[in-house]
């Protein structure tokens, strides 16, 4: 199980970043650690969203084994839920 | 660093923050004052609203749940459902204060203060009440009537919007980001949001720097379109958006709870974000743009913020300037040109500009003491609640302008003062009615231009100063020998002696006499002065006199003992030659001028500077007279008066301290430096070193 890390910020300069590291996992399971996250932007938001959906429609898992209570704040403060940016399939 | 928008939008966030606490203080005073009219209530309410709204947008969130809690009782107040009481008052006035401590801990990264409770507690207990009586208010007060000046008259009370906001490129770029837009969104009121990503490519062909999602937000609170549209000021260009009302009917909707605070976002409880079918009633562009027309009520002149730091360099430079202009004065003077020649006539226009930059420079430092005053008016409330006095405080010629750094380094010295007063100045209740006064204290502080410069007093109506006590503690403490012969004046200046303590009357609030020397000392160093008058019975006035400017000032150009020095302009009454009739001698060492039925103490300028030894005849001497703060005038004797001029001020005190008689130095245009003296400090020292003589012959 690969485990990728998320920048403390989640800003535009993370953005490009991110967008690597989830495109280098590609067609593996892969769990992200939120757990040190303090500040999630719009940009480094949408990837996620569309992380999710790659694993998703690659039928793999994508979950997050720990999660930042500012991480969490900052989804729902977007109007999202967990469930957006995870894979269900997941066990 | 100091590049990042979000930390300059923060920073300028906490300006208006105490902006916002000025005119709350200001509005609560009018309160006190007996000003019941909803325009005043409304600017208390929207101060609490507007630190509640931008302290969201931060996430602030002690900041925010403390505001919250202070606005909701400040809209009941608002919808008439609370009467603004004396002590009502006085909790608002507590609360404000509380919320000027959340504003700068939120600034400082620092922990929210924690004594906000028992204050917040105080004032639901006052919105509680009524409900007691429900019957009563049940009867004519179906809804609040919140009256908000951005939709005074125009709206119901909750109003819900539909907010449709998709950012653009170059939104992030600008350093924005939706998520403070939504945070700041929420902390108006009641939110939903839906986050649209139905645009959003798959993860390979995404830029990671384009934005693609866009979000519905539907916002119910007591809030104008106006306020809602602000929230978007910054991203105008750089996003679509479109407001519109919701239909979905207010009166159905949840009472707002007090707790969580409102800018939390709901819970996620819902699997899967579909937009939600909202049915929605859009406004008419007109009716839209009616709604925005009038953002506030109050027509503020527009003001640029300006970095101190360039202020400062700016004032250097025309300091330079200044000393440059007098240089070329002086080379133009000795080539002999004739007075009337082009480079005369235009060196004389230059004076008039570099006169004319420099006053436009001094007032842009210049600020109004009305921030500091109302630092003042809380210190008193504090000083005034732990010694169980009743306080009325009293402000006046608050819109006064002094030099910003005057301001700054003024703030201790009178808190001190203002202690003081309250702590030693006024009586208790018991002691003030048995007094014959009322059990109310009352404390002035005031502020006023006084010939080239400011004069701030404290004046209180307590007991005034026991001089027979004052004299026996320094008696006590050796501080003056017990047969000294002092007059009220000098008994009272005493207290401004390092080491004089009246111990016993030491409390944790203040320390008379502890502190004083130090006050005095700050106000020295300021190139002020500070003097005390006091009626025994009626109260004390402690009376402080500063410079306008620590830059320039208006100065005579003197020559003593073939010395070159300057006297400020504003200490100068008048000036005169001295005939035999004039000078009295006292006795050997001590002259005094008769002038219009006064006998003025004569001070050798050159003697007194130890330049040289004291003259045998005066007659026929110049002499200028100048003034202290209590009146006591003296006459200079100097060898000549050379010319009147504006001189830099460069400071001594870093370099060499205190110089008893000398206020700084400057440059003039030769080159020379000359010292700046004062007179009123060279009078005081002058006075002391005589008396001490007299005393040591005495003893």
């Amino acid at each position: 199980m690969v485990e990728l890390m998320l920048a403390p910020r989640l800003d535009m300069a993370a953005a490009r970043p991110l967008a690597e590291a989830l495109r280098g996992h590609r067609g593996g399971a892969l769990t992200l650690d939120a757990g040190g996250v303090q500040f999630v932007g719009g940009l480094c938001l949408q990837l996620l969203l569309a992380g999710a959906q790659d694993w998703r429609d690659a039928g793999l898992p994508l979950t997050f084994s720990a999660r930042s209570t500012a991480f969490d704040a900052a989804i729902a403060l977007f109007g999202l839920s967990l469930d957006q940016l995870q894979t269900k399939e997941a066990s | 660093m100091s590049n990042d928008p979000m930390t300059e939008i923060r920073a300028s966030f906490f300006i208006e923050c105490e902006e916002l606490l000025e005119s709350l203080q200001d509005a609560l005073a009018d309160m006190e004052n007996g000003a019941k009219d909803s325009e005043t209530i409304n600017v208390v309410f929207r101060a609490v609203h507007s630190i509640k709204g931008g302290a969201g947008a931060f996430g602030l969130d002690a900041l925010v749940g403390f505001a919250h809690r202070f606005e909701t009782v400040m809209d009941e107040l608002r919808a008439g459902r609370l009467d603004a009481s004396p002590e009502a008052i006085k909790l608002f006035f507590h609360a404000a204060d509380l919320l000027q401590d959340h504003v700068r801990a939120a600034r400082d990264n620092q922990a929210p203060p924690s004594e906000s409770e028992p204050c917040l507690h105080a004032l639901e207990a006052l919105i509680d009440a009524p409900t007691g009586t429900e019957e009563e208010v049940s009867d004519f007060q179906p809804m609040g009537l919140g009256f908000d000046l951005d939709s005074f008259g125009a709206e119901p009370d909750a109003t819900s919007y539909l907010i449709r906001f998709r950012p653009l490129d170059g939104l992030y770029q600008s350093g924005n980001e939706p998520g403070y837009i939504l945070r700041a969104l929420a902390a108006l009121g009641e939110t939903e949001i839906t986050c649209d990503s139905d645009d959003l490519p798959d993860l390979l062909t995404l830029d990671p720097e384009r934005p693609y999602l866009s979000w519905t937000i539907r916002l119910t609170g007591t809030v104008s379109e106006a306020e809602v549209r602000e929230v978007f000021d910054f991203v105008e260009d750089l996003s679509e958006l479109e407001i519109s009302l919701d239909d979905l009917p207010v009166l159905d909707l949840p009472e707002p709870a007090p707790e969580p605070p409102p800018f939390m976002p709901p819970p996620p409880s819902e699997p899967e974000a579909v937009p939600a079918p909202v049915t929605t009633q859009s406004v008419p562009a007109a009716t839209a743009e009616k709604a925005t027309a009038p953002p506030t009520s109050e027509a503020k002149s527009p003001t640029v913020r300006v970095d101190l730091e360039r202020i400062d360099r700016l004032v250097n430079l025309v300091g330079e300037l200044v000393i440059n202009q007098a240089m070329l004065a002086q080379s133009v003077n000795e080539a002999g040109l004739a007075p009337n020649s082009a480079v005369m006539t235009g060196l004389e226009a230059f004076m008039m500009l570099t006169r004319d930059i420099q006053d436009s420079v001094m007032m842009i430092r210049a600020q109004p003491v009305k921030p500091l005053f109302q630092r003042m008016a809380r210190i008193v409330r504090e000083a005034a609640a732990s010694t169980g006095k009743d306080v009325r405080f009293r402000t006046d010629g608050e819109t006064t302008e002094v030099d910003k750094t005057v301001i700054e380094r003024l703030a201790d010295p009178l808190t001190h003062m203002i202690r003081n007063a309250v702590d030693h100045g006024l009586e208790t209740p018991q002691a003030r009615l048995a007094a014959g006064k009322p059990a109310e204290g009352s404390i002035t502080l005031s502020a006023q231009h006084r010939s080239g410069r400011v004069i701030i007093e404290i004046r209180d109506d307590g007991a005034g100063i026991d001089r027979d006590r004052v004299r026996a503690i320094a008696t006590s403490k050796g501080l003056i020998p017990p047969e000294a012969q002092l007059s009220d004046s000098e008994i009272d200046n005493l207290l401004f002696l390092p080491g004089f303590s009246t111990a016993t009357e030491v409390s944790n609030l203040s320390g008379r006499g502890v502190g004083m020397d130090v006050v005095r000392s700050a106000i020295i160093a300021l190139g002020g002065r500070i003097a005390i008058s006091s009626e025994r019975g009626k109260g004390s006035c402690f009376s402080i006199s500063l410079p306008l400017t620590l830059a320039v000032l208006d100065g005579m150009v003197i020559s003593v003992a073939n010395e070159t020095l300057v006297i400020p302009l504003s200490s100068i009454l008048e000036t005169a030659t001295l005939t035999p009739d004039d000078i009295r001698m006292l006795h050997p060492g001590t002259h005094v001028v008769h002038m219009r039925g006064d006998f003025i103490r004569l001070l050798d300028l050159g003697a007194e500077l130890g330049y040289r030894a004291p003259k045998q005849s005066y007659v026929g001497d110049i002499v200028l007279f100048t003034s202290k703060e209590d009146g006591t005038r003296s006459a200079l004797v100097v060898d000549a008066i050379i010319e009147q001029r504006q001189v830099v001020i460069k400071g001594l005190e870093r370099s060499y301290g205190h110089i008893p008689g000398i206020a700084a130095a400057t440059i003039l245009g030769d080159g020379q430096i000359a010292l700046i003296l004062d007179p009123a400090d060279l009078a005081s020292q002058s006075s002391t070193r005589h008396k001490r003589n007299d005393l040591s012959l005495a003893g």
